[in-house]
């Protein structure tokens, strides 16, 4: 006690003595202490003792950096406490000193201020009272640019030598630590100079540390010293300071509030365990005692650790205990416990004979390469296993060597080619023939480690040059490769290694340049016997076989064109096989879709076009139509066409399933563009002769029509803005000008009547083929060029051309189509179409009571496609065309339900405004259309009064909530829940199944909110069974959605809640069981097969 | 379930698509896709329950000594499935004549179709003629609707069966 005073004493005369010396800015400072009235600052200092307000320090610190005192000022006022006899004003003082430290800029402390504060911390470090606001001043005192180096050895030997860690809690001790880290950053070379002392000093506080807050601190430390200090010797120190915290086992209390993780520390420790070779001795037995007896978890640490440390420890240490983590290595490997661990000790292994490679140590003279003893061992391990290729370690073993090949070249040559040879040998052996499968998968394990990883490649993407190893690993193969490929070849012949060696075949040709073309041609050759084969003899391997022949397609087309393509466009008949020929249907279908997927590339597509269209030219009159004998008079009716139509039909699925292949890419194909001029008009002449023919024709099918219209949507997708420029101006003249020509490549045979689908009187064929045109403008880019001042007149028109009496509902889909199409992207353009939707449209149809309902849906529906066009853009028009649904709605008018479920189809997905079709959308256009609606409908929904108004914002509310994200509406669900129960009694099939799928949306984001659920589970199990029976509910989509939600409950309902209901619920579902649709039986099933799991 | 019956058994590939044809492909239709309108309400169009349904609902139960599928070790088939009127013949296949697991196999189908199949069947489990040295026993007692409800009281009987069950209706 005697000691403190004087010393404080001391320090204060110090400061006074030194005035002289230190400058003019504690000059100043002494200036002003005469002009400063003392009583303020003493009055605060009294305040906070009594108080400890936050507010009295800061008026302090701003005295301080405004200059109206100085800290010695603050340290003569706080004199008193500093030296008092009593702890807790002792303590206090110190506390205020150190909080104004902490509050106060770093930079406006001067050397002498923080020599002196530093000397005054060190020596309140030896009292118990005063040691924690003291090492909390020096934390901060330590971050001061101004802090000399001579004070640092004192400071820390103050701090080793008083500063007892275990005695201290846990943010005083955080102190000590964020000191240390300040110090290091600043000071590294004083605490360099220290030597020993410190690095000492340091392992003996950070010992013993347990909390997850300090040790984050401590580890960065620990990592700073290990590489930076000369620790030697101290290692087994530091050791014992890093290594006895792995692997981490720390869990997070639940609601943590500091947010520190078991991977922030994993990876705060991990660059300390890997800082030093010196720990490699100690450290990799520790690892391998983890390794051998962790959990999965424990496991993947050590091993990531050991992924880690091994290049830094050396070859030396991976040596040293070599063999144990070869075996420790090899246990994890070839019996893993689960995948994660598996692939991390295999990436650990190739990191250990990395190391190993590095620095080979060759002893047997004979060998050609210098491969390390070892590693020679680990790969002679490996092909022992491959050895019995049944066998799942064999595989494992496989994984090995592959994993070796981007190590080294002596030792990837030496695995492909020891473990090509083996496995050829295996082959040949014909005590092993039950084992021929394995071979060839494991070889297939090979042959994909050698390919490179990505997509295969093409002959406009050369196959070198991309990485160093590229070219050597495909050179790796080539002493084996003739054996390789004979053994696929032969692998073929047998059904049992069919299938695995086309998958080895595919992996071989993705290795650059690893066969020649003529090998290919070869292998086309083998292969494409299996092409044409009936199914029941080779079921299996058509898909394999087909996929394979398509990658060699992108590598050598001629070979396909020449050897397997003839066949093929053979087995297309030329007639469609009549009615009853079904196995000759299945047979064109089956050679359709080969062709289909092999014709792909450029050249390919190109003959497969010219040969389909060949075929439909062939189908567009049913009947042979030799001159010499004109057909009957009596023209066929319909039923003889189906067959002709459904092979035309086929023949134009096959094409827009390649054509919707080589568009979806992610770079579409280049070829694509250029069938717009030729395929496009070509269709359209076919289409539209059959339309103004006077008798029947193939190519009037609706059916086709879709088909054809699936193929000018994915070729004006892929076509560039000039050439759409062409198409839609002949396209224009065509439909609304008369001038078919134009679009039909200059060809055209005037059957009977002119060409206009858009007039009052087109007959029903003319009109579908609205279809088409509507294809087209679906993914029209935005810059084409269309009239402008024509098109408000345009699509006004195209709306009383869907109201006429004879509209079918796809001319009606199809019209929408173009209308939704093209408000959206030329919304700026039809200010006049968009007054006469508002006045004339509105007035006179959609509200019009006197039309029938029938019309008026049907303009609802047309309303909300174009409102949907006009959402999701942000337009303004789109709120006020909303709202007028919201009228209809209110009216509780015949429309109404229409009017709600339209609201829900505003949020909804669909095909047509997506952005590879250019249309132009907003993003969060549905949150904010949600946000606009939904309190709306709610509020009028929430008003029981039974009437059809309310009725139909259940419907609205529904239809909404089901089109939008969950997360939107997730919290509301509470007050959702029993509107939604209501609506589940309402006779709308459509309604109950968006409710049903509402509420299977939210059942497992319920889990916080499981009260809510838990409140209506019983209510919604009786519901859900009465929906699920066939006799109460005719709709199978509805069945199907509560037979789902019912399978649902028991995974998210305590089951005592359910338990009264679980005997009724099993009887009802085996009713349901019997049910006459197959996909309502499934659910059934399914259902019925957890609740009988249930179980308290 | 110390003795493993048998440690290699072949297993072979799983049919990739499910075994049910398109109307294209058996005939009925001659378009290729024909995927009309459908109406959802209408109750005249039935799919009665026939061989491949059956066969769905015990394909991937699993062997109660290996990690796979009845169907990847081939013990049961669609071919071996025979539906009359509300009767329901199910073969099985052993994968070796002393297997002793073949009894928990046959129940296991036995509860699965229980559980599945509308009450009005009677469903018939057998092992396949000659492919079973008990052959008679084993078709005793799983037809013995005693037996079997006496093998569902026995819990540790029950637990294995759950184990095997668990996987069916899986569609990986």
């Amino acid at each position: 006690m005697n000691l403190r005073v004087p010393l404080c004493k001391g320090r204060v005369s110090i400061s006074c003595g030194d005035v002289g010396h230190v400058g003019t800015i504690w000059n100043s400072e002494i200036d002003l202490i005469s002009s400063t009235p003392m009583e303020g600052l003493e009055r605060h200092i009294r305040s906070w003792f009594a108080s400890e307000k936050a507010a009295e320090i800061e008026h302090v610190i701003s005295a301080l950096s405004s200059g109206e005192c100085s800290l010695l000022d603050i340290v003569k006022a706080l004199g008193e406490y500093l030296t008092s006899e009593e702890d807790t004003l002792r303590t206090k003082g110190v506390q205020f000193l150190s909080l104004v430290i902490e509050g106060y800029p770093k930079e406006k402390l001067n050397r002498q201020a923080v020599h002196v504060l530093a000397t005054f911390y060190c020596t309140k470090l030896e009292d118990t009272e005063t040691i924690t606001p003291a090492l909390r001043g020096l934390s901060h005192l330590v971050k001061c640019p101004a802090l000399a180096s001579s004070d640092v050895p004192d400071l820390l030997s103050a701090m080793f030598t008083h500063v007892k860690m275990r005695a201290l809690v846990q943010t005083t001790r955080f102190f000590v630590f964020n000191t240390i880290d300040s110090l290091l950053k600043s000071h590294s070379d004083d605490l360099k100079a220290m030597g020993d002392q410190f690095v000492a000093g340091y392992a003996a506080l950070a010992s013993g540390e347990k909390d997850p807050r300090n040790l984050t601190v401590a580890f960065a430390i620990a990592r700073v010293i290990l590489t930076e200090f000369d620790i030697s010797k101290h290692v087994e120190d530091y050791f014992d300071i890093t290594f006895c915290y792995f692997p981490i086992t720390f869990r997070p209390p639940p609601n943590d509030p500091y947010g520190i993780s078991a991977d922030d520390l994993k990876s705060s420790l991990l660059p300390c365990l890997s800082a030093t070779p010196a720990f490699g001795r100690l450290g990799v037995p520790l690892f391998l005692e983890k390794l051998t007896a962790g959990s999965p978890v424990t496991k993947r640490d050590t091993l990531r650790a050991m992924s880690l440390c091994l290049p830094v420890y050396g070859p030396s240490v991976a040596r040293e205990f070599g063999p144990k983590l070869w075996s420790a290595l090899k246990l994890e490997i070839f019996q893993p416990v689960d995948p994660a661990t598996d692939k991390a000790s295999l990436d650990t292994l190739q990191v250990f004979v990395r190391v190993l490679q590095s620095n080979p140590i060759v002893t047997d003279e004979g060998q050609s390469n210098d491969m390390d003893d070892l590693v020679r061992t680990v790969c002679v391990d490996c092909l022992e296993a491959i050895g019995e290729p049944e066998k799942p370690q064999a595989k494992a073993g496989m994984k090995i060597l592959c994993s070796f090949l981007t190590i080294a070249q002596d030792l990837s040559s030496y695995a492909v080619a020891q473990a090509a040879d083996k496995l050829v040998t295996i082959f040949h052996d014909p005590m092993e023939v039950s084992n021929r499968p394995s071979v060839i998968t494991l070889l297939t394990d090979l042959l994909n480690s050698l390919a490179p990883p990505e997509d295969p490649p093409t002959p406009d993407k050369p196959v070198v040059t991309e990485s160093g190893s590229t070219p050597l690993l495909q050179d790796l193969l080539a002493p084996s490769k003739d054996a390789v490929l004979g053994l696929l070849i032969v692998g073929l012949k047998a059904p049992t290694t069919r299938v695995p060696s086309l998958h080895g075949l595919a992996a071989l040709i993705r290795i650059p340049s690893a066969v020649t073309k003529d090998e290919l041609g070869y292998i086309v050759l083998e292969v494409s016997e299996f092409v044409g084969k009936e199914p029941d003899e080779a079921e299996d391997v058509t898909s394999d076989v087909l996929s394979l022949l398509s990658s060699i397609a992108i590598l050598a087309p001629q070979h396909l064109a020449s050897q397997v393509l003839p066949p093929l466009f053979l087995a297309l008949p030329d007639r469609a096989p009549l009615r009853d020929a079904h196995s000759q249907r299945t047979e064109y279908w089956r050679a359709l879709s080969s062709l289909s997927q092999l014709c792909a590339h450029p050249e390919l597509f190109e003959t497969f076009v010219i040969r389909l269209t060949t075929k439909l030219d062939l189908l567009r009159s049913p009947l042979p139509t030799t001159l010499a004998n004109p057909p009957p008079a009596d023209i066929p009716d319909a039923k003889e066409m189906e067959p002709a139509a459904a092979y035309a039909h086929a023949i134009l699925t096959a094409l827009a399933n390649t054509l919707s292949a080589k568009v979806s890419k992610s770079r579409p194909d280049a070829d694509v563009p250029k069938y717009i001029n030729t395929l496009l008009p070509h269709l359209f002449r076919l289409c539209l002769e059959a339309a103004v023919a006077n008798d029947e024709r193939v190519f009037a099918d609706i059916r086709l029509l879709r088909v054809v219209a699936r193929i000018i949507r994915l070729v004006i997708e892929a076509s560039p803005t000039a050439s759409q420029n062409k198409f839609f101006s002949g396209l224009d003249s065509a439909y609304l000008g008369g001038q078919v020509k134009s679009i039909t490549g200059g060809e055209f045979a005037f059957l009977s009547e002119e060409f206009k689908p858009m007039d009052a009187g087109a007959s029903t064929r003319q009109r579908n083929t609205v279809l088409l045109y509507a294809a087209a403008h679906v993914p029209m880019k935005r810059d084409v060029s269309l009239d402008a001042i024509r098109l408000s007149r345009r699509l006004a028109d195209l709306i009383t051309w869907c109201s006429s009496d004879n509209c079918t509902p796809s001319q009606r889909e199809a019209a929408s189509h173009v209308l939704a199409s093209l408000v959206n992207k030329r919304a700026d353009d039809i200010p006049e179409f968009l007054d006469y939707l508002l006045d004339n449209y509105w007035s006179n149809v959609v509200y019009n009571r006197t039309i029938s309902v029938g019309d008026r849906r049907n303009a609802v529906a047309l309303w909300a496609s174009i409102t949907r066009a006009l959402l999701v853009r942000s337009h303004p028009s789109a709120m006020v065309l909303t709202d007028k649904l919201f009228i209809l709605i209110d009216d509780g008018d015949d429309v109404g339900w229409e009017a709600a479920h339209a609201l829900g189809m505003l949020a909804t997905r669909d095909e047509v405004l997506t952005k590879r079709n250019h249309a132009i959308l907003k993003i969060l256009y549905a949150q904010k259309y949600l946000d606009a609606v939904l309190p709306r409908i709610l509020e009028a929904a929430q008003a029981v009064t039974g009437s059809r108004r309310e009725a139909a914002y259940l419907v609205a509310l529904a239809s909404v909530l089901n089109a939008v994200p969950k997360a939107l509406y997730l919290s509301q669900m509470p007050k959702l829940m029993p509107l939604l129960i209501r609506g589940l009694g309402l006779e709308d099939p459509a309604l109950r199944v968006d409710i049903i799928n509402i509420l299977t949306n939210t059942v497992d984001a319920a889990s916080d909110e499981k009260s809510s659920l838990t409140t209506y589970a019983s209510a919604l199990v009786l519901v859900m069974l009465k929906n699920s029976m066939v006799a109460e509910m005719p709709d199978s989509r509805v069945r199907i959605a509560a037979l789902k939600y019912l399978a649902l409950l028991p995974g998210v309902i305590r089951y005592d809640i359910l338990h009264p209901y679980k005997v009724q619920v099993l009887k009802d579902l085996g009713k349901v069981l019997d049910d006459p649709r197959r996909a309502v039986r499934k659910e059934a099933v399914d259902a019925r097969t957890k609740w009988y799991r249930y179980t308290g | 379930m110390n003795e493993i019956f048998n440690a290699n058994p072949t297993i072979y590939t799983k049919s990739k698509r499910s075994l049910r044809k398109s109307p294209f492909e058996t005939g009925q239709s001659l378009w290729v896709d024909d995927i009309e309108q459908q109406d959802w309400s209408d109750a005249s169009n039935v799919e009665p329950i026939d061989q491949d349904e059956v066969f769905d609902l015990i394909r991937s139960i699993a062997d109660p000594e290996h990690p796979n599928s009845l169907e990847e070790l081939r013990v049961v088939s669609a071919e071996q499935i025979d539906i009359g009127n509300n009767l329901i013949t199910v073969e099985f296949t052993p994968t070796v004549p002393h297997c002793g697991m073949s009894t928990l196999i046959g129940l296991s189908i036995r509860v699965r179709l229980m559980r599945c199949l509308p009450p009005r069947f009677k469903v018939d489990i057998r092992v396949k003629p000659g492919s079973h040295q008990s052959e008679l026993a084993v078709n005793k007692q799983l037809n013995d609707k005693e037996r079997v409800a006496a093998a569902l009281e026995n819990p540790a009987l029950l637990e294995t069966l759950e184990k095997c069950l668990a996987t069916a209706g899986s569609q990986e």
